[in-house]
Order: C-alpha cells, then structure tokens, then sequence
C-alpha cells in the first residue's frame, strides 16, 4: 500500500491559480458570446484544475489517444470551463476560447465531438455517468488497460434517474476504474436542488448505491488531491467524491446567491471581477503538465468485420427475425472480438443470449435500466473501443430515446436492436408493443433503420450495423416466418428487394417484417383470382430506396399500399410518402394500427387492426373498385 | 373536535387490543389516519386473530391457484411472478386498504397500482375473490374480446393507469399522494407494489426522491423481492438489506419482512407513517410451485395442464377451512367533489395586434388565468419554469405549483397521477426536447387514457447558441406517433392562450409547444379557435403558392409574402394550429386554389413533423407539387437567424423555393 504525499505547496499554489485562471476564462468566454453558464463553471474550478493538471493521466496534444484517461463532463452547461481546461493544457488556442457558442467555431453551447477531446456530448442532463460507465467497463474488462475514467456532474442533473441507474450498475461491476465527481453548488436552474447543502444525504446515497464516498470541501485543492489519490487506490469500487461547492465561487456578490444560473457577468462587472480573480494568482507564469498516461492499450483495428460464414438457412425454414438477431450477432462476434453486447434482462426474449453463451466475457447484463444500456453502449463505443449492440424490446428504447437523440449529437456508431415490434407479439398487450419506433428513429438524422423480414436479411442486416456509421437500428419481430431469401442474396443499405413480381402487376405492396409475410400470402391468394401484384421488401426504412419504390409504383399504374404494424404516424408508410414526393399520378393506400390496440392472438389482432392479408387483399379490391 | 378524538383515542387503547382488526376500523373509522398514528406506538399494534390470519393465508392460496389456472388455460401470463406477491395482496385488498369494492372510482378510496403489470393475473384474481370479476372471465382473459389483457389498462374499472413498462408506478402514485395530501387533503392512502426486477429503472428513484422530499406519508410501496427476473436473477438478489438502504438513503422509512407471512405483512402495513414507507419483501417467485420456487427459468412460463392441476391440488390442500369471510374496510369520505368540466377561460385574450411576446410567456401566462378560474388547474415543471414561464402560474398559485426537479420521467408520472379519477387538469412543462426522456411514460399514458397537458418550450433551433441538446426537433414526430395525443402549435400570443384553453378540455394527451424568441401578435382577441382547424392567415385573389408554417416558420413565411410581394409573387399562408389532428380540408382547398403548389417549412427535423402530416393529408389528391423545408442535419450553436440561414427555414429559403416552383411549373408548360 502506498502513502499518500501531500503535493508541495508550489503545486498547490499552482493548482489554485490555475483554477482563478480558469474562471477568468469562464467570465471572459461567457462576456464575449453573451449567454453560457459562468456560475456553473465557478464551482468547478478547483475539481478541474485538479483533475487536469493534478490526477488525470493524458496527452494534452492528442486527446483521443486510446491509453489516456477519460473525463466526461455530464453537466455539459459548464463547457466554458472544459474549453478553458484545455487551453490551459495547451490544446487549444487561449484567442479562440472567445469564440464560444458563434456559428464557426466548434466551442459549442455544450461540448459536442467536434472537439477531439470530447467523446460524448452532453447537455441533456443525467447522461454522462452512464455513458462513463461503458468507457470504465471497456476499460476495465475489454482493454483491460489502466487509463481511468472521471465523470463530472452537477447536482441538479442527480434528480434524474438514470445517475442512479449508473450508479448501480458502476458497483455491481465493480468499476474501480471510475470516479464520480458530484459538484453539489447547492443552486439548480430556477431555484436550489432538492438536496440544498445535505452532503450527508449525498453521501448516504451514493455509499448505498455502493460507491466508496468522500465528502470534500470542492473549493481545497488539497483535500481534492488527497480524495482523488485515494480514489485510485481503491480496488472493486467506484469511487464518488461528493464536493461541497459554490455557484459562482470567486464572484464577489454573487456566489451562492439565486438567479445567476445561466447569465453572464454583465460587462460593467466583468472587469473588476476578473482584476479580483487576478489579484489571487500568486505566479501566473507557472506551468503544470499533466502526468503521460501508461501506453498499455492498442489502437481500435478499424478493418471492416465480416460474417465468416454465410447465412445457414434454407429458404421455406421458419424462424423468427429475433432469433435471428442472436444466432447473427453471436457469429459477428465468431469474427472479431471487438463486437460486444448487452441487454436489459430481455436476454432470453430478443436472442442477445445466444451471443453471451458463445462470448460471455463480451456479453453485459445491464437489467432492467433501457437508459444506462444505451448509455453504456454509446461508451462501450467511444473511440472505436468496441462495435456494441445494444438490445432490448423495441418499446422499451422510448424509455432512452433522449439518450438515443444525444447520440446522434455525439456521432455515436452505437446498434440497438428492438425486438417484439407490433401488434403482432399478441397476448402481452399493448404496453410491450413498440408501434412508435420506426417514427423515433427516423427522426434521428444520423440513424439508419434496417427491418429485416427474415433469417437471412437479418443476418445481413446485422453485418451491415456493424460496419456502417451513426446509429443502427435493427427491428425484430416475434413471430416465426419462412426464409424468403437465398443465403447467398447481397444485401445493402438503401437497397429494397422486390419480392415478387410479374408482367401483369397491378399494385405494389409494401411490407416488411411480419406485415411483408402477410403481403405475400395476399399475392398468393389474388393469384388465384388472377390479380397480380408486386411486393416489395424495403430492407431499410431509412435510408428508403425511392428509386425501386417509385419504379415499382410506376409499373402498376401508380397504385401502392403500404402495410405496417406500426402506428400511421411517422412509419413506413409516411416514409414511402416522403420517397414518393413530387412523383404526380401515384396514389397511395396506408395500412397501418391506427388506435391503441389490445391484448389477443397475434393473427387475431393483425386482422383486428387491419394489417393482415386479409385486409390487404380488401385493401386491393378497394383500389380497382375507385 | 379535538376533544372527540382524544375520547377515540383512550377508547382505542382500551377496547383496541380486545377487537379485531376489520372491526377496529370500523369502530374507529372517524379518527383521521394520520391522527390515529401520532397515537400509536409498534406496542400496541396487536396480531390480528387466528382466524383472520388463516383467512388472509386462504385467500393468498386462493389467488395463487387462480393465477395459474388462468394462464395454464389461455397459455400466457406470468404465473410465478404472481405466487409471490399472494400473501401481499391478500393482506393488501383484505387487510389493510380502504375501499368500496363495488365502486372502483370512488375518489375516497385507497388507490393501488401494480406496478409489476405482468403479475395481472393476480390482480384479477382479487377482483374475483371479491366477487366483482367472474372466474370464467379471469378464464378467458389475453383474448381478444377479453377486457382482461395482458398488462393491467384501465378498460377495467380498476385500474387507474395502465402498467407493464416497468419503474413507472411508483411515480403515478407519487402523483396520486401528492393530490390527496395537498389538493384534495384528504385521507385516502395509496400503496404501489413494485418488483425487484424494476429498482433497476431510475424512475424508480426519480419518485423515491420526489416522495420524500414532499414527505408523502401516505404512500406505502412494497417491494416483492422475489430474487429472480426475466433472464437473470436481479442485480441485489435476496440482499434485502441493501434495499432497504436504499429506500432510506432516499428518505423513506423502510421495513424488512418476509413477504409469505400474513402476520408480518399485517403489522408492518399497520405501522403508522410520518415519511413514505417502503415494505421490502423477501419473497420466493414461484411461492407454492414446488419445481418453480426460486428457480430460474420460469419467468413468464405457464405450467402445463398435468403440472398445474397438481399444483393446485398441493395448494388447495393448504386451503383451511374458515367461515370467516373478508371485507374490505370503508374508506372515509372526505375527499371533495371536483369538476373538470367544460373549464373556460372567463375573458379573451389580452393582446394588441402587433404587439411582440413570445409564446412560451404567453403559455404562462395563460396557464395561470386558467388556473384563476378553476382550483383544480395544476402545473408542474422540472426545474425550468425561468424558461418555460410556468413560473407565472407558480407565482400566482403556489400552493397549486409542483416542483418535480430534473426528472422528466418522473414528472409526466406525476402529472399522470394527478390527472387519474379526474381529480386534476394538469399542465406539466419543460424544454420540449427533455420530453424524450419521457417518451415512454407517454407512450404509456396513451395506453392509460390519460387526460394530461404538456408543454413543451425552446422547440427547434430558435434555442440558438445552447446547441443541439436543447433544440426539440424531434418531438412533433413523438407526439403524432401517439394514438391519443393533440398537437398544439401556436404562432402568436392569442392562439397560446386559446391552445391553452382548449388542451384543458380535450381528452387524451394534450401537448402543447411553444418557442423562445418573441413573435408578432397576429390574430384578434375575439378569434375562435378549434382543434383540427387550421387558419388562412395571408391570401389574395393572385396566390400562386400555398406555405404552410407554425411557430417561428409561420413569421418566416410571413416575411417571405411581404418580400415576394414586392417582386408581384402573391403567396397563402396557412397556420395550421393543430399539427395532430391536422385540418386537411382547408389545407386542400387552399393549395388547390395555389393550383396545387404547396410548401411546408418547419423548425424540426424532416421525418414526422409539420411535413409529413401534410404530405399524409394531400396524399393522394392529383396534381399538387410539394416542397418541404426542414431541418435536415444535426444541428449546432448559433445566432437563431443564422442557423435559420444555415438550415434552409428562414424567409430567404422560403421566397427562393417558391421562386424556383414557379419557374419550375412554368418550364413545364
């Protein structure tokens, strides 16, 4: 065991003075853009420049290197002090800090991964424990390298639950990699924080949520160098450091007061109070460097993954997408060891289980917390650590869809895969249904949305995820349906497949999962009639191949249905309208759940709520009736 | 009065120990709970007689094998997860709460929630045991012309919010304690039972923390820790002490017991409560299924039919006789009569034409009027109401404000608690892109046939230079993809206050958004407005173009006419007013009159907005052209005018494409 040594007192003097520097950044930065968070960032100075300057391990000429340590700053309205932290280590430019929150400057309103040392972006509250949480397990299980990880977050953003999803999923792991700095200011946005100054309560929390806690005076540099030091020598825990801290500390007459958060010091003040924060620096020439981290982790092989093997169906065999998904992911993971995944206890039903038995040092149990599973994928992913799939049921990733928006802003390459999508998983009753999902993650711009319709595209669906950048979407369903396509069909994105056609079409049918199975057993029954229609599997819905989808409509006379068990807002049939456009003489019908359904059998319901074959068969009666 | 109660009370402490339970309740029925607490210590809390004790066991036995057979019979159902919440529900619906079983929606009754909706089954089965359901219904429930579904929805009268999103219980009974102890002051308890599985959601916490800090000490929540979840066993297992740390460190007093004894059970639901109240239970999943019991792999499993009737036999046989039959005690009526009828606003707006006020302040502000006119108006934010103005209703009616922190899961539970047995009309705000996080709590008040309000502020890239992880531009895409919901858009200060006005009468999920940066005032105080029908707010005779334009892009638009003006370019402008349900009808006949041009231009992302809603409304009319503009990327910080700029929305944009559709359509002839 070591002991720990009291940095000398020209370090602490240092440390100080780099905090007063960094709060003059803070003020000027925040004067010159006219808006931003100078209180917020007042608070923190001192834990910054410890962590910085003091604790943390890192190259400050090249933030991403895989071996440095990790900071996220989960209360992202405090950016100006992380853009000053970095000037001060030298990266960035002291003159350009000026340029905070102007439309040509990266120096954003929150930090976004625009700038090489931000991994994740924040500003919606809450998140970034989680997502340090994926960085510490990477870390910790996959790399098993030694950089840390150190988590800045605000008191406000302790409200939200999903700190408190982290927090028990960083003990359950036992990440001892990970520290937790809590800048309890007391202040929250339009009054004080529930918990005021109640440190105790802090730390009872955290100590119950089994984190190895320190209370600390925010405002020592000491006594933080001392915690944080203490922080590292802890094993199988995560350590919290709770700091006593003050909105605005520095500002004469308006630390700790109600009514500056989010306002910065009007210029008639600007100049005294930085003249008062310059009056405290000692010797404001003395340069500290932040220790080099310990280079024990490889650069992310960035090669593409390939499936080793093609898919092994054959077609007519029966499966469902879901299955599908698990026995796809467990052979991705057969063919590089940088694919990992995790659930929400949802395991045994989306298939992500067949991957944990193949690979159980690369599989993460993240129970019942949707929000801290997609957080910890997003980490998992950061500097192409890992190619993480992230699963659960398809309704349930409403419960992250603020995560899953934050991740579009952090370039995330992070796969999700919903599976029990629909009406179609029957007697559970519309509470697990997912019928808002495809709407969710089309309007995320970064996202591709593939919904595989058997074993085999699922299979290829989930190569492509892995290989494509922004967010994935895969959607599965419950039910078994036949393999409709050959294992050796090529699959791309944007590319739809017509699944059946003829000479004679004379409507074009747009399905896909359980609802394309359903169009081809209407084909087969209009067949008999001598109807012929064309269907059309679109593979992704976003990005939807217009350009098949508008020569298919051409080619029977302009008429096309779509069929979707999703609701009509926002799906697959407002995405083909999207595609469609400007294109004049096209009429298109939309079959889709147009009310909250209700339990029952899953063909009783596709039929109830108008998604069936047979009401796509009516669907193209109708349209010959007009 | 007070003198009455000290007579309860020496006669309580004498006669108390000698009366059953049931008996003791009704007895002493007239001393207010809370009263009834400050007198009594655990000393003379007494074990309810042998008989109710059996009685209770019998019925727990009875609810296991009804239970299973239920879902042996339909082939569905979650009969382990049931098994070990038996004795709880016995002691639950026979014991301890207060309710008039013939009379679901009595506001004076106890309210419970399953909050581990998959254990429906054993909900039914109370409501057979109490005679309301019929066995053969329970028999029959999943199917699809059962109103006994999967998951517990308010079809069934009751059920007050539907369940089966886990973690979410908690918060709406948050909302119902909340309403009982500071709106209806009232003595009605509320008791949520939750599974171990769902502690891990940390909406779980968001209302633990809530709870205690509004010191609802009429909130009970028991905790079945049945050790085992859906593929795993859950991440605390059987450690009922680190939950029960838990629950205290966020405030509650916490008490451990085993979850199978009555007499436990009993005596800890009797404890009187100064904070919320946490039951932790140990339980075993299975309790009563000999090759189930603590087992994995029988999560969401029914047993086979040999398998169950031999269980059942088993359980049967545990079964003692006992005349004794239980009723629920009567809850004490004082909870006061409410309407939430036909809530109007007593005056017109107060705007001048051309006066400047952004609409976020006029939501407020208009909020507040309401709430002038109707106690029963509530709002709550999440530590934003600076931004969203709610502040102003705060300010005017503090005793009718809550303040639910950053936890917007938390507060859309809530307001969905507060909104159920139409105690409240509630208004619950925030910035509109934070509502994400309550995607699924919304998701779920649709399947709850809630009737709640939401507004959401700072919507778009008019937030400016926070950036994009404050710029909701993906909520209207949301809110359209839920079946019950209304979507208010308003552009101007009067229209706020009418959207405001109307929300608080509309059924279903009412949301309402609005924007930061001032606008014009451009509709007369007098003007009618309806859900569904939208406005023609700029036309001529010479209109080449349709623009459809909400918010901060219905100025744009109206900029964009003045400027195409002056180049003879006549152009219609159409404020929609509602997004969901859309006016289809004056959107056709107006771009038919602009010979089928139509432009919509939005302050959201493309997919599911404005845009789409249009383009699903004129889909299959002939001969129209439509251009859309939108935002296509994700965004970044910025001067709102510049990104404006930057993103294609602004009134430059907006002249240019009609421009350019002209050209376009008169290079086609």
């Amino acid at each position: 065991m070591e002991f720990y040594h009291k940095p000398d007192e020209k370090t602490l003097q240092a440390l100080k003075d780099i905090a007063n520097k960094l709060r003059i950044h803070s003020i000027k930065e925040t004067c010159a853009s006219n808006s931003g968070h100078p209180t917020s960032c007042c608070s923190a100075a001192e834990l910054m420049s410890v962590l910085f300057f003091h604790t943390m391990r890192y190259k400050a000429n090249d933030p991403r290197n895989p071996s440095n340590d990790r900071f996220i700053l989960s209360k992202g309205h405090a950016a100006p002090i992380l853009y000053a932290a970095w000037a001060e280590a030298g990266f960035i430019k002291e003159s350009e800090l000026l340029n905070l929150r102007k439309i040509d400057s990266d120096l954003e309103g929150h930090p976004t991964p625009k700038l090489a040392f931000v991994d994740v972006a924040t500003g919606s509250l809450g998140q970034g424990l989680g997502a340090a949480c994926g960085m510490a397990y990477t870390g910790k299980y996959f790399d098993k390298a030694s950089y840390r990880v150190y988590c800045m977050m605000g008191d406000g953003e302790c409200s939200e639950g999903s700190v408190w999803e982290a927090m028990a999923f960083a003990s359950y792991y036992k990440l001892d990699n990970l520290v937790a700095i809590l800048d309890v200011n007391r202040l929250g946005q339009s009054e004080a924080a529930p918990l005021q100054h109640n440190m105790d309560t802090y730390k009872e929390r955290c100590k119950a949520f089994g984190f190895n806690t320190y209370v600390v005076d925010g405002h020592d540099v000491e006594e933080l160098c001392k915690a944080l030091w203490h922080a590292e020598q802890t094993k199988g825990k995560p350590t919290a450091i709770v700091a006593k801290t003050f909105k605005g500390k520095g500002l004469k007459g308006i630390e700790d007061q109600d009514n500056w958060h989010g306002k910065p010091m009007p210029k008639d003040r600007a100049e005294e109070l930085i003249n008062d924060l310059l009056s405290q620096i000692q010797s404001p020439n003395k340069p500290l460097h932040p220790q080099l981290p310990n280079e024990d982790v490889a650069l992310a092989d960035l090669t593409p993954i390939r499936l080793l093997t093609a898919p092994e169906y054959k077609i007519g065999d029966k499966m469902s997408t879901r299955k599908a998904y698990g026995v796809a992911l467990k052979k991705m993971g057969d063919a590089s060891p940088r694919v990992v995944a995790m659930d929400g206890d949802t395991k045994n039903s989306t298939f992500s289980d067949i991957f944990k038995k193949a690979h159980p040092d690369r599989f993460i149990e993240c129970f019942i917390a949707e929000q801290n599973m997609v957080s910890v994928a997003i980490g998992c992913a950061t500097r192409d650590r890992t190619v993480s799939f992230a699963s659960a049921f398809a309704a349930f990733f409403a419960r992250a869809y603020d995560h899953i928006r934050m991740a579009a802003i952090s370039q995330s390459n992070v796969n999700l895969v919903g599976s029990h999508c629909g009406v179609s998983i029957g007697e559970d009753g519309p509470s697990q249904m997912a019928l808002e999902d495809l709407a969710m993650f089309r309007a995320i711009p970064t996202c591709t949305v593939f919904y595989p319709s058997d074993g085999v595209s699922t299979e290829r669906a989930v190569e492509l995820a892995a290989n494509t950048k922004g967010i994935c979407f895969i959607r599965t369903s419950r039910p078994d349906t036949a393999v409709i396509y050959d294992a050796g069909e090529k699959f791309e994105v944007g590319k739809a497949k017509v699944v059946r056609q003829s000479d004679k079409d004379q409507v074009t049918i747009i399905g896909a999962g359980v609802t394309l199975h359903e169009a081809l057993a209407a084909h087969d029954q209009l067949a008999k009639e001598g109807v012929n229609i064309r269907v059309i599997d679109p593979f992704t819905i976003k990005p939807l191949d217009a350009s098949t989808i508008v020569a298919s409509a051409r080619a029977t006379g302009g008429k096309v249905i779509t069929v979707e068990d999703h609701y009509k807002d926002g799906g697959l049939g407002e995405a083909v309208l999207s595609a469609l456009g400007e294109e004049p003489g096209i009429v298109v019908h939309r079959l889709a759940v147009s009310c909250v359904p209700r339990s029952g059998k899953p063909q009783e319901l596709l039929d109830m709520f108008g998604i069936s074959a047979k009401s796509i068969v009516a669907a193209v009666r109708r349209t010959f009736a007009n | 009065m007070f003198k009455k109660h000290i007579i309860f009370q020496i006669l309580y402490i004498i006669v108390g120990p000698l009366c059953p339970a049931s008996l003791k309740r009704f007895v002493f029925y007239k001393v207010p709970p809370q009263l009834q607490g400050s007198y009594l210590s655990m000393e003379d809390y007494h074990k309810p007689d042998q008989q109710t004790v059996q009685a209770l066991r019998n019925i727990a036995n009875r609810l296991r094998i009804n239970s299973i057979k239920a879902t042996t019979a339909v082939g569905n159902g979650h009969p382990t997860s049931c098994c070990s919440v038996a004795e709880i529900m016995s002691v639950l619906f026979f014991h301890t709460m207060k309710y008039r079983p013939d009379d679901h929606k009595n506001p004076n009754n106890d309210r419970f929630i399953l909050s581990k909706g998959h254990a429906a089954p054993v909900l039914y089965s109370v409501w057979v045991e109490i005679g309301f359901l019929k066995e053969s219904e329970l028999m029959s429930m999943c199917q699809v012309d059962s109103t006994l579904e999967g998951h517990p929805t308010p079809k069934q009268q009751f059920v007050d919010v539907a369940t089966g999103s886990l973690g979410q219980g908690l918060g709406v009974a948050c909302g119902m304690a909340y309403t009982a102890k500071y709106f209806d002051k009232s003595s009605y308890h509320v008791y949520c039972l939750l599974g171990d599985g769902e502690m891990s959601e940390g909406a779980v916490w968001e209302a633990m923390a809530f709870a205690s800090y509004y010191q609802l000490d009429n909130l009970l929540a028991i905790l079945d820790i049945n050790r085992l979840g859906q593929s795993d066993p859950a991440p605390l297992q059987h450690h009922v002490e680190k939950y029960q740390r838990r629950c205290e460190a966020f405030g509650w007093h916490a008490i451990i017991v085993d979850g199978h004894s009555v007499e436990e059970l009993c005596k800890a639901m009797s404890q009187p409560r100064h904070q919320p109240t946490a039951i932790i239970a140990k339980t075993i999943k299975g309790k009563g299924i000999p090759v189930a019991e603590d087992k994995m792999g029988w999560h969401g499993k029914v047993l086979s039919k040999d398998m169950a009737e031999s269980v059942m036999r088993d359980i049967q046989s545990r079964i003692l006789n006992s005349n004794k039959r239980m009723y629920p005690a009567s809850p004490i009526e004082d909870a006061p009569p409410v309407s939430l009828r036909n809530v109007r606003m007593p005056s017109a707006p107060n705007y001048k034409p051309g006066e400047k006020i952004a609409t976020c302040k006029a939501y407020g502000m208009a909020v507040a009027k309401l709430g002038r006119y109707n106690e029963r108006v509530v709002a709550m934010d999440v530590d934003t109401k600076n931004f969203t103005c709610s502040e102003i209703f705060k300010n005017e009616h503090p005793n009718r404000f809550i303040e639910c922190y950053s936890a917007e899961q938390n507060m859309v539970s809530v307001a969905t608690g507060c909104a159920a047995r139409e105690r409240n009309i509630v208004f619950a705000s925030g910035l509109a892109t934070f509502f994400t996080r309550a995607y699924d709590q919304l998701r779920m008040a649709a399947i709850s046939d809630s009737n709640i309000n939401l507004c959401g502020s700072h919507c778009g890239l008019s937030d400016g230079e926070d950036g994009p992880a404050h710029m909701g531009l993906e909520d209207m895409a949301i809110f359209r993809a839920i079946p019950t919901a209304t979507i208010f858009y308003p552009s101007d200060a009067v229209s706020t206050e009418k959207a405001v006005e109307l929300a608080a009468n509309t059924k279903g999920v009412c949301y309402v958004r609005t924007t930061r940066p001032e606008t014009a005032i451009i509709y007369n105080s007098n003007e009618d407005f309806h859900v569904g029908q939208a406005k023609v707010v700029c036309q001529s005779k010479e209109d080449q173009v349709t623009v459809i334009g909400a918010g901060m892009t219905l100025h744009e638009a109206l900029a964009a006419a003045e400027q195409l003006k002056k180049e003879r370019i006549h152009i219609r402008v159409i404020d929609p007013f509602t997004i969901k349900p859309l006016d289809a009808k004056t959107i056709i006949d107006h771009v038919r009159s602009t010979r089928g041009r139509v432009i919509t231009v939005e302050d959201h992302y493309y997919e599911g907005g404005l845009g789409e809603a249009v383009c699903s409304a004129i889909v299959n009319e002939p001969g129209f052209t439509f251009q859309r503009l939108a935002v296509a990327h994700v965004p970044r910080s910025g001067k709102m005018s510049d990104l404006f700029k930057i993103y294609g929305i602004d009134r430059d944009s907006i002249a240019q494409l009609v421009r350019k559709m002209l050209s376009s359509s008169a290079n086609a002839k």
